[in-house]
């Protein structure tokens, strides 16, 4: 149904833009895609004007192609960085004051549940640090305890990366910044952790530099939020300005950091385990086979 | 002038680890053609930039040097660069794409 939406109105294909239709011809809508055929589809993402060698940049990119419906999926965003991009795809793309994203996702997915039934539709939050953290906290704990059924996800470049250089809650503790000239004072919030207590299934932490287990976690967060509960993606996501990170070091940085202090976790309650290995196949998750009584 | 990333279709086609594209932060920027180099008897088809949206950053130069250990990219002039591929050239098949060169600077 919601395929509809993705194709010609009859006649006018050959008066559409060559990137149009090359997304309506070539594109990822209602086929099984992954990060590994790269290069030869066309993306549901557009040019955008995110600086040159953003990871925040690269991160939105792969979230997209990982969304297991695209055609079927909403995103959700905020005043920041990431917005400039996530606002370029051809998918629908709802634009929350800064920090009520998560209230404004809360009523998307009530109203598209109401309006289509059983009928997924993904809803998928994907805001800054401090728009998520600081500004939006009370929004983004709030419906995490109301168990909303949607995806958010954290760009954490562990700075106001838009503004020009503040520190926020994300941030690590001394670290110096334009605009934190004497170092923050406080350690860096630990936003996973209230993920679990307030009731995520799903809660993970992923750093670009690892296309495929971007794609992996993004899967599972969303089918997830479809009937089990809210999940949370925490991805570092560096600014190379506020950072002075030069372009092509990038993601050897990624890597340093996912080393150090980023490293890949990921927390799955055993309701949402079950329902990925039953309704989607993840092996991963079904349960152990019992050793039976007497063999070793 | 600005740089832009060039692939060596030579050194990509003798092994063409497809890794560059999955890093490359821009959507639709480095692309494959799984028939380029066959001509020269190299089986695996190569990565190619549409340098109208590449914006310089070089982090496909880090990935192909330090991950795929390959060194095919290097950054260029748009200028020097000599027929290249660009988005209105590139056609999209089942599972390929490819591109006519053109000039980047007459279009
Ligand atoms: C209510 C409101 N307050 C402040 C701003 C100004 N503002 C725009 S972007 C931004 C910071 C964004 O930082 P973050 O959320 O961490 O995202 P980033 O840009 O780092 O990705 C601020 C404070 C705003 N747009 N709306
Ligand atoms: S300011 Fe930082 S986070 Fe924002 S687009 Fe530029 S590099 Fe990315
Ligand atoms: S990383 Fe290098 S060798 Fe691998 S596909 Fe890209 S250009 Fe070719
Ligand atoms: S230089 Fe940057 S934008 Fe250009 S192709 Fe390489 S990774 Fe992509």
């Amino acid at each position: 149904m919601s395929l509809d939406y993705v194709k010609f109105t009859p006649g006018f294909g050959k008066f559409m833009p060559k990137e149009y239709r090359d997304m309506v011809e070539h594109g990822p809508f209602g086929k099984k895609i992954s990060v590994s055929q790269v290069g030869m589809f066309k993306e549901i993402l557009e040019e955008h004007p995110m600086c040159a060698g953003c990871a925040m940049t690269l991160f939105i990119r792969l979230a997209i192609i990982a969304f297991p419906n695209p055609e079927d999926t909403i995103t959700v965003g905020t005043a920041g960085c990431g917005r400039l991009a996530i606002s370029q795809a051809a998918i629908p793309f709802v634009y929350g004051n800064y920090g009520d994203q998560n209230g404004v996702a809360s009523g998307l997915t009530r109203g598209l549940r109401l309006r289509f039934g059983d009928k997924p539709k993904d809803v998928v939050v994907m805001a800054g640090d401090g728009g998520m953290a600081d500004i939006g906290f009370a929004q983004t704990l709030h419906s995490w305890f109301r168990k909303e059924k949607f995806t958010t996800i954290m760009l954490d470049n562990e700075v106001y990366g838009n503004t020009g250089g503040q520190e926020s809650g994300m941030t690590n503790r001394n670290q110096v910044l334009k605009m934190a000239p004497l170092g923050k004072k406080f350690e860096k919030m630990d936003m996973l952790g209230m993920a679990k207590v307030a009731g995520c299934a799903y809660v993970a932490t992923v750093v670009p530099n690892n296309p495929r287990r971007v794609e992996s976690v993004i899967k599972k967060a969303v089918l997830v939020a479809r009937e089990i509960g809210p999940s949370y993606i925490q991805a570092y996501t560096s600014c190379n300005i506020e950072y002075a990170i030069p372009t092509d070091k990038v993601m050897e940085d990624a890597k340093t950091v996912e080393d150090d202090r980023y490293k890949f976790s990921e927390y799955i309650t055993d309701e949402a385990k079950e329902y990925l290995s039953q309704l989607y196949g993840y092996k991963e998750y079904l349960p152990k086979p019992a050793t039976a009584v007497g063999k070793q | 002038m600005y740089l832009v990333a060039n692939i060596d279709t030579g050194i990509c086609a003798a092994t063409s680890c497809k890794l560059c594209t999955q890093y490359c932060p821009e959507a639709n920027t480095i692309l494959y053609n799984n028939d380029a180099g066959k001509d020269k008897g190299l089986k695996y088809g190569s990565a190619y930039v549409a340098v109208d949206r590449c914006k310089g950053c070089a982090q496909c130069v880090w990935v192909c040097d330090n991950m795929a250990k390959h060194n095919a990219i290097k950054m260029e002039m748009i200028d020097q660069i000599g027929d290249t591929a660009l988005t209105q050239n590139v056609t999209y098949g089942e599972k390929n794409s490819s591109a006519t060169l053109a000039s980047p600077i007459r279009g």
